[in-house]
């Protein structure tokens, strides 16, 4: 059973992103897409012809694409938080590496940006992990999910979780790493037909990593996941509609300080 | 005459991007072209993304009669889209040249540079305008896609 959802991952993670696109244009008061588009995108991309820069680039990121559908099929099969969190940060690793594997400043440009946001975003993952192992003891997923939520325990750290939820998701005020409209797309700038493909499902699966990651704070609770699922849906839609984008140097300082303070101080209250 | 469009052709008409290039224009119908995306046109239920990278997008709207400073960009970019592609000159600059036509410091209309496959008068053209040659320039896309299939 688990094994057919972990086949399935880039389709469930094409329709999240395609019920995304609906609800960000029914919140800007347009129709939006049809739900099926990314699966449109994807099939129009195959017949483009491809046009490749050099062959590593390509295999940068086929590895990125590879390490995120093996680390959302370890969360499915519930292997161990803190291992998960590092094999992610090796699969951010290989995206920054195919960035800088090409010959162009605004792909540059977008893999030290990348890099940054790692920096940012990484410390407060860890000390995510840190507070399951002091709530239940272990990091094996497998056993966190059969436990009941600690979420009342563990809402600093909640909080610093949605503080980077909107880095990972590629959303306003924290999507300096993909800047449409400023670096031309970052690290994505040189990816045509079938590979920008390679890119644009690793996108799908990195949805369904932070989503399957929030579902971690609901413990065995379905009921509470679900509403978990939908309200943080809506208030990042609604975040990435209302916000503009932060300069990156901003971006770390206020992941770094704000997320880092509410951590630790969750730390050291479950510790005392 | 039965056309036989396989199983991926017909996705192609279903996710246009567009890159969206400014050759010397007023201005004028690039605001048309970004209120064809606002909430009251919504270009954007075609599944039409405003990319700004040429190597991701389909369709090259072009407004604006040729500067001299845009002649080879407007030829570089050209190359760099991916087959297959159409170019939608815009408005009455980009076709012919529009008011300025015979003037020392354009070249009257894009034309002269890339090959043009819908033209949208107007000066400046209106949304709707723009609605309907976009859709137009996704049949002649979808034609040129099983073309070059077969």
């Amino acid at each position: 059973m688990e094994y057919i959802l972990i086949l399935l991952l880039p389709i469930i993670g094409g329709l999240v992103y395609g019920v995304e696109r609906v609800v960000r244009a029914r919140m800007q008061n347009r129709i939006g897409p049809p739900i099926l588009q990314p699966f449109y995108d994807m099939f129009k991309l195959l017949g483009k012809e491809p046009i490749m820069v050099n062959s590593y680039h390509i295999v940068f990121a086929l590895m990125h694409l590879i390490t995120l559908w093996v680390v959302v099929a370890l969360i499915v099969l519930g292997y161990s938080l803190l291992y998960i969190i590092f094999l992610h940060l090796l699969s951010s690793l290989f995206l920054v590496l195919a960035g800088y594997s090409v010959n162009s400043v605004y792909s540059h440009i977008g893999s030290n940006r990348e890099l940054q946001t790692i920096v940012a975003y990484e410390p407060i993952l860890i000390f995510v992990a840190i507070g399951f192992y002091m709530i239940y003891g272990t990091f094996d997923i497998a056993i966190i999910r059969e436990q009941s939520s600690a979420i009342g325990e563990l809402l600093l750290l909640f909080f610093a979780f949605l503080l980077i939820v909107p880095i990972k998701l590629k959303k306003s005020p924290f999507d300096a790493s993909e800047a449409h409209q400023e670096i031309v797309g970052g690290v994505e700038l040189e990816f045509s037909g079938v590979f920008f493909e390679i890119l644009y499902m690793a996108r799908w699966i990195e949805y369904v990593f932070i989503y399957l990651l929030l579902f971690l704070f609901a413990g065995d609770n379905i009921l509470f996941a679900t509403v978990l699922f939908v309200t943080i849906f809506l208030l990042i839609n609604l975040i990435d509609n209302a916000t503009a984008r932060v300069k990156i140097n901003h971006l770390v300082r206020i992941v770094l300080i704000g997320g880092l303070s509410l951590s630790i101080i969750n730390i050291v209250w479950l510790w005392i | 005459m039965v056309v036989d469009i396989d199983m991926f052709e017909k996705y192609t008409k279903k996710s246009p991007w567009i890159l969206h290039y400014n050759a010397g224009s007023c201005n004028g119908c690039d605001i048309e072209i970004l209120a064809t995306l606002s909430p009251k046109y919504d270009l954007e239920r075609f599944g039409v993304i405003n990319t700004g990278n040429p190597k991701q997008s389909d369709i090259f709207l072009v407004t604006g009669p040729v500067t001299y400073r845009s002649r080879e960009r407007i030829v570089e970019l050209y190359n760099q889209i991916p087959n297959p592609k159409v170019v939608v000159a815009v408005g009455s600059c980009a076709s012919t040249g529009g008011v300025f036509r015979g003037m020392y410091n354009v070249e009257d209309g894009i034309d002269r540079y890339i090959p043009v496959d819908v033209y949208i008068p107007g000066c400046a053209s209106s949304p709707e305008l723009i609605m309907d040659g976009v859709v137009k320039a996704l049949e002649i896309l979808e034609q040129k896609r099983y073309d070059e299939k077969n």
